[in-house]
C-alpha cells in the first residue's frame, strides 16, 4: 500500500516539477553579456540597465521582456551588429572545436546581415550552465546533451547535422568499444573486472549509449567492469592511452587501460587525420549497419543538432534555420564540421527512451526529492512514523536501563551465591569433621596414651633408683609423640578453617597420603581394605589443598558408607549370601599422573548407585538419613574450580566409581 | 616368683606398644611385644602360663578374636584388654570370656601393673588346673568313676555295693588313684578334685 502511495506521489511530483522548471527559467534574471565588442553595445546594455533600474520593484515587467527584445529595441534606435552567442560542446579540445565550427559561424554571418556569431566551445557542464543563465542564443550539441538540455530549459530544435559518409543520414551517434588488437577480449562480457577508459560519465556517444546497450544485454556496466576511468576531453587521449606504443614507457603496465569507449567514427577520423594506426585497435561487438562506414558497438542515435534557447528571437531562429538548411554539401562550413550540411530536426525519442531506462532522465527528480514530496503530502503518516521511531527509541533506552539494573542485581546475586557456597563448603567440612570424630579421637588418643605411658614409666623408674641421665632418651620419645599429636590437630584445624580459596603447587599423592589416615581407623574397624595406587611420574599441580582434601574425604566417606551399608545387608541378610564368596569390602584410590590430566579415581564395592547421577549431584539431595546432601555437589564445585570434571558411575561388580579429572597446568616458572 | 612369667604385649600401634613396654618394664615385668595377633600365635607356646595384654582393635585378628582362640585351646594365658576408647558392651563381652581386666588407654601404670600381677597369679593357677586335669584324664574310667563316688562322700563299702564289685577291688583302685594323682592324702585329692570339678562339668555339658 505504501508503495502505491509513493508512486502516486512521485507522479504528482513530476507533474508539478515540469511547470515549475519552466517558470524558474522564465523568472531567472538575465546576465549581462560577455565582452561587449563596441560602445554601441555597451550603450545598449546601459539602456537595459536603466530599464531595470527604473522599475526595480516590478519584477513581472522586467521578466516579461526577454533580452533579445531589449537588444532589438536598442538596435532599432541605433542600427548595428547583432551579436549571437553560440555554445558548442567541445569534445576534442578548444582548438579542434574552433576549427570545426568557426566556418559555420562565417556561413551564418554571410547569410544573416548585420550579425556577429560568437562561438563558445564549452564542456557539458558549462553548456548546461550557459543555457540556464541565458548566456547563449544557440547551442550545438550531441544528442544526449540535447535531450538533457531540452527538457530542462526551453530549447527549440532547428536542424540536425547530416553525415557526409552515410548518404547524409542524420543518425550518426553511438559508441565504439575499442581494445588493443592483440588483447584477448572479444566481447563486452570479457571485460569483467577490467579497466575501462571513458570520456565522462555524462558523455552520450562516448559512454551512455554503451551503458544502455550493456543494460539491454543484462549487464550493469559500472559494476561489471573493475574500474571506470573518466579521462575527459579531448577524446584522442583515450585511444593514445589504450595503445602501448603511444602511451610511452612511463605508464606502468597495471595502470594501462584494458578498453576505451569512444564516440562512433572517432577511430576512423583519427586514422584519416594520420594520428593513429587503426590496425592497432579492434572494436568489440561491432554491429555496423549496412552502408555505414564506421565501426560501432551500439545502435545509432541522431547526430548533433542545433537548437535555439529562450534568448534568441523567433525571427533570428528562422533566419538561422534557413541558413543552415541552405548550406551546400560541399561548402567549407559543412566539410569542416565533418558533415554534409544540415537537415530538419530529427526526433529525439530514442534518446529519451535511453535516458529514461538508465534512470538519468532530467525530468526524473532524485529519489530524496520524491521522498520529501511524499512526506510533505502525507504529513500525518510522516508524523506517525516519527512518533513510532521516538517511541521505539524510548522503549530501547528503557530496556537498556532495565537491563543494566538487572545486570547489577545479577552480579550482586552472584557474589552472594559465592559467599553462601563458601559457607556451605565450610559447613560441610565441619560436618565431615564431626563424622570423622571417632577416627580423630582415636588418632589423637594414641600419641597421648604413649606420652602418658612414658611419663609413668619414667616416674616409676626414678622411684626405683634409676638415674635421671638414663631416662633422658625417654624425653625424646615423648617429644616424638607430641609432634605426632600436633600434626593431627593442625590437619584438623586446616580442614575446619574458614579460608579464602588459595591454590599452591603440590603433589596430589602426598595430599592423598595425608588424608587417608584421617579415616584409617574407621576403615580398620570395619575391616575395609583400602588400597592406594599411584602411577605415572608425579608432578606439581596447582591445587586448593583444603578443597582437594575435602573432596577426597567426601569420596572416601561415601565409599566407606556404601561398604558399611553392604556389610550390614550381608550380615543381616539371608543365608544365601553366605553361600557365595564372603564379602570383602574394598576401596581403591587410583591416582594417575597422566601427561595432560591428573586423574583421581575412588572405587568401592559397596551398595552402588541407586539413584540417577544427576539427582545425586543436586544440592540437598541425600540417600542417607543423616546426610546433608552437599557432599557430591561440593565435590563437583571443587573439581570445576580447578578447571576439571567430576563424574560418578556404577563400578564393575556393584559399587560405585567416582572420578575427578583435572587438566594439567605447567607451573609458570617452568617447573613441571 | 610370678613376675618371672612372660607378659605378651600385642598392639599394632608402634608408639603405644613401645611406651607401654617401657612403662611395664619399669615394674620389673618380663615383656615380649608383637604388632599383630598372627605374629603372637606363631611365636608363643600357648600351653605355658603367661599374660597377654591385647589391643582390642587391630588389623587382622582383633583382641576378642585372639582371646576366643586362647579359650578354645584352653590356654592358661591370662588376657587383659587394652582399648583406645572402651565401650561397655565390649568390656562385658571380654569379662564373660574370662578376661582378667579391661583398660582404657592411656592406662594407669600402677593399676595396670597390679592387674598384670594378678593375671600372672591367675595364669599360674590356671596352668596348675590344666596339669591336674591332665592327670585326671590319665586315670582309667573305673578310677574316675570311683573318684567321683569318693567325692560324693561314699565309704569304700558303699562304693563296692553301688558298683557291684568286691570291697578289696575298691581299695586297690583307690591306692592306684592316690598314686596317679600324685597326692599324699585324701584331703589333698579332694582339694584338687574340687578345682577341676568345675571344668569337668563344663566339659560334660559340651
Amino acid at each position: 500500500m505504501l508503495l502505491r502511495m509513493m508512486k502516486t506521489v512521485f507522479r504528482l511530483a513530476v507533474s508539478v516539477k515540469w511547470p515549475l522548471s519552466i517558470l524558474s527559467t522564465l523568472h531567472s534574471v538575465a546576465i549581462p553579456r560577455k565582452k561587449p565588442r563596441n560602445a554601441v553595445l555597451f550603450l545598449c546594455l546601459l539602456a537595459s540597465v536603466k530599464v531595470f533600474a527604473a522599475e526595480p520593484l516590478n519584477q513581472s515587467v522586467h521578466s516579461g521582456l526577454t533580452d533579445s527584445e531589449v537588444v532589438a529595441q536598442v538596435a532599432i534606435e541605433e542600427p548595428s551588429y547583432q551579436v549571437v552567442d553560440v555554445g558548442v560542446l567541445a569534445i576534442r579540445g578548444y582548438k579542434a572545436t574552433i576549427n570545426r565550427w568557426q566556418p559555420l559561424m562565417g556561413w551564418l554571418e554571410t547569410q544573416i546581415p548585420n550579425s556577429y556569431f560568437r562561438l563558445h566551445p564549452l564542456t557539458l557542464d558549462e553548456l548546461a550552465k550557459g543555457v540556464e543563465t541565458q548566456g547563449l542564443d544557440f547551442v550545438i550539441t550531441n544528442p544526449g546533451q540535447s535531450v538533457m538540455l531540452a527538457r530542462q530549459y526551453s530549447l527549440t530544435w532547428l536542424a540536425t547535422l547530416r553525415s557526409p559518409l552515410n548518404n547524409g543520414a542524420a543518425m550518426q551517434v553511438g559508441s565504439a568499444l575499442v581494445v588493443r588488437a592483440d588483447s584477448p577480449y572479444h566481447t563486452l562480457s570479457d571485460l569483467k573486472g577490467r579497466r575501462l577508459g571513458i570520456v565522462s560519465k555524462n558523455a552520450f556517444g562516448g559512454y551512455l549509449t554503451l551503458v544502455y546497450e550493456a543494460q539491454l544485454k543484462g549487464i550493469d556496466l559500472p559494476r561489471f567492469v573493475g574500474e571506470i576511468i573518466p579521462l575527459g576531453f579531448p577524446l584522442d587521449n583515450l585511444l593514445y592511452q589504450l595503445d602501448d606504443q603511444k602511451s610511452g614507457d612511463n605508464t606502468a603496465k597495471d595502470n594501462r587501460l584494458d578498453a576505451a569507449v569512444v564516440p562512433v567514427c572517432q577511430l576512423e577520423q583519427m586514422q584519416t587525420e594520420g594520428l593513429i594506426n587503426i590496425g592497432h585497435y579492434r572494436v568489440l561487438d561491432n554491429q555496423t549497419p549496412v552502408g555505414f562506414h564506421c565501426q560501432v558497438s551500439t545502435r545509432l542515435y541522431p547526430n548533433w543538432s542545433m537548437a535555439k534557447t529562450n534568448r534568441a528571437s523567433q525571427s533570428l531562429a528562422k533566419s538561422v534555420t534557413q541558413a543552415l538548411l541552405a548550406l551546400p554539401e560541399d561548402h567549407l562550413a559543412a566539410k569542416s564540421a565533418d558533415s554534409a550540411g544540415w537537415t530538419t530536426a530529427v526526433s529525439q525519442l530514442a534518446i529519451d527512451q535511453l535516458l529514461k531506462d538508465l534512470d538519468m532522465h532530467p525530468l526524473q527528480t532524485p529519489w530524496w526529492q520524491r521522498a520529501w514530496q511524499w512526506v510533505k503530502l502525507h504529513q500525518q503518516w510522516a508524523w506517525f512514523v516519527l512518533g513510532i521511531l521516538v517511541l521505539l527509541n524510548a522503549y530501547h533506552f528503557w530496556l537498556e536501563y532495565r537491563f543494566s539494573r538487572r545486570g547489577r542485581e545479577l552480579i550482586n546475586t552472584q557474589r552472594q551465591l559465592n559467599e553462601n557456597r563458601a559457607l556451605l563448603e565450610h559447613a560441610q567440612r565441619i560436618a565431615i569433621a564431626g563424622e570423622l570424630g571417632a577416627s580423630l579421637s582415636h588418632e589423637l588418643n594414641q600419641p597421648l596414651a604413649a606420652i602418658g605411658h612414658y611419663c609413668h614409666g619414667a616416674e616409676v623408674r626414678l622411684q626405683r633408683g634409676t638415674s635421671p641421665e638414663e631416662l633422658q632418651s625417654v624425653l625424646a620419645l615423648i617429644q616424638q609423640e607430641v609432634t605426632r599429636a600436633d600434626n593431627i590437630i593442625s590437619r584438623l584445624r586446616n580442614l575446619l578453617k574458614k579460608r579464602p580459596v588459595s591454590k599452591q603447587p603440590l603433589y596430589l599423592h602426598e595430599l592423598v597420603n595425608d588424608t587417608v589416615p584421617l579415616l584409617a581407623y574407621e576403615f580398620e574397624q570395619h575391616q575395609i581394605n583400602l588400597a592406594v595406587n599411584v602411577s605415572g611420574e608425579p608432578y606439581l599441580q596447582s591445587l586448593d589443598e583444603v578443597g582437594m582434601q575435602q573432596l577426597l574425604l567426601n569420596l572416601l566417606k561415601n565409599a566407606f558408607d556404601a561398604c558399611v551399608q553392604r556389610l550390614e545387608l550381608e550380615s543381616s541378610g539371608t543365608e544365601q549370601s553366605v553361600m557365595h564368596k564372603p564379602y570383602v569390602p574394598t576401596i581403591d584410590i587410583d591416582l594417575r599422573y597422566q601427561e595432560r590430566t591428573l586423574l583421581l579415581t575412588v572405587t568401592d564395592n559397596g551398595t552402588g548407585l541407586t539413584e540417577e547421577t544427576s539427582l545425586l549431584m543436586q544440592a540437598f539431595y541425600s540417600t542417607k538419613s543423616e546426610g546433608l546432601g552437599l557432599g557430591l555437589v561440593i565435590c563437583r564445585d571443587i573439581a570445576e574450580s580447578h578447571g576439571g570434571t567430576f563424574s560418578l558411575e556404577s563400578a564393575m561388580g556393584g559399587g560405585c566409581q567416582a572420578q575427578v579429572a583435572i587438566p594439567r597446568k605447567p607451573e609458570p616458572n617452568g617447573v613441571l | 616368683m610370678s613376675l618371672a612369667l612372660p607378659v605378651y604385649l600385642i598392639d599394632d600401634d608402634d608408639s603405644v606398644r613401645r611406651s607401654l613396654r617401657f612403662m611395664l618394664e619399669s615394674y620389673g615385668l618380663k615383656i615380649t611385644d608383637f604388632d599383630s595377633a598372627e605374629a603372637f600365635f606363631t611365636t608363643v607356646d600357648l600351653t605355658l602360663p603367661g599374660c597377654a595384654l591385647v589391643d582390642v582393635r587391630m588389623p587382622g585378628l582383633s583382641g576378642p578374636q585372639l582371646h576366643l582362640e586362647l579359650v578354645a585351646k584352653n590356654s592358661p594365658l591370662a588376657v587383659i584388654y587394652l582399648t583406645g576408647h572402651g565401650d561397655v558392651p565390649m568390656a562385658v563381652e571380654a569379662l564373660k570370656l574370662g578376661a582378667v581386666d579391661f583398660f582404657q588407654k592411656p592406662a594407669d601404670g600402677a593399676r595396670l601393673a597390679e592387674a598384670v600381677v594378678k593375671a600372672l597369679e591367675h595364669t599360674k593357677a590356671h596352668h596348675q588346673d590344666n596339669q591336674y586335669l591332665e592327670t585326671y584324664q590319665a586315670l582309667t574310667p573305673r578310677e574316675r568313676e570311683i573318684l567321683n563316688l569318693i567325692a560324693q562322700g561314699l565309704k569304700n563299702q558303699e562304693i563296692a555295693d553301688s558298683l557291684c564289685i568286691a570291697m578289696r577291688t575298691v581299695e586297690i583302685h583307690r591306692a592306684n588313684l592316690m598314686k596317679g594323682m600324685q597326692v599324699g592324702s585324701l584331703a589333698e585329692m579332694m582339694l584338687i578334685y574340687s578345682r577341676i570339678a568345675e571344668r569337668l562339668r563344663l566339659e560334660d555339658n559340651r
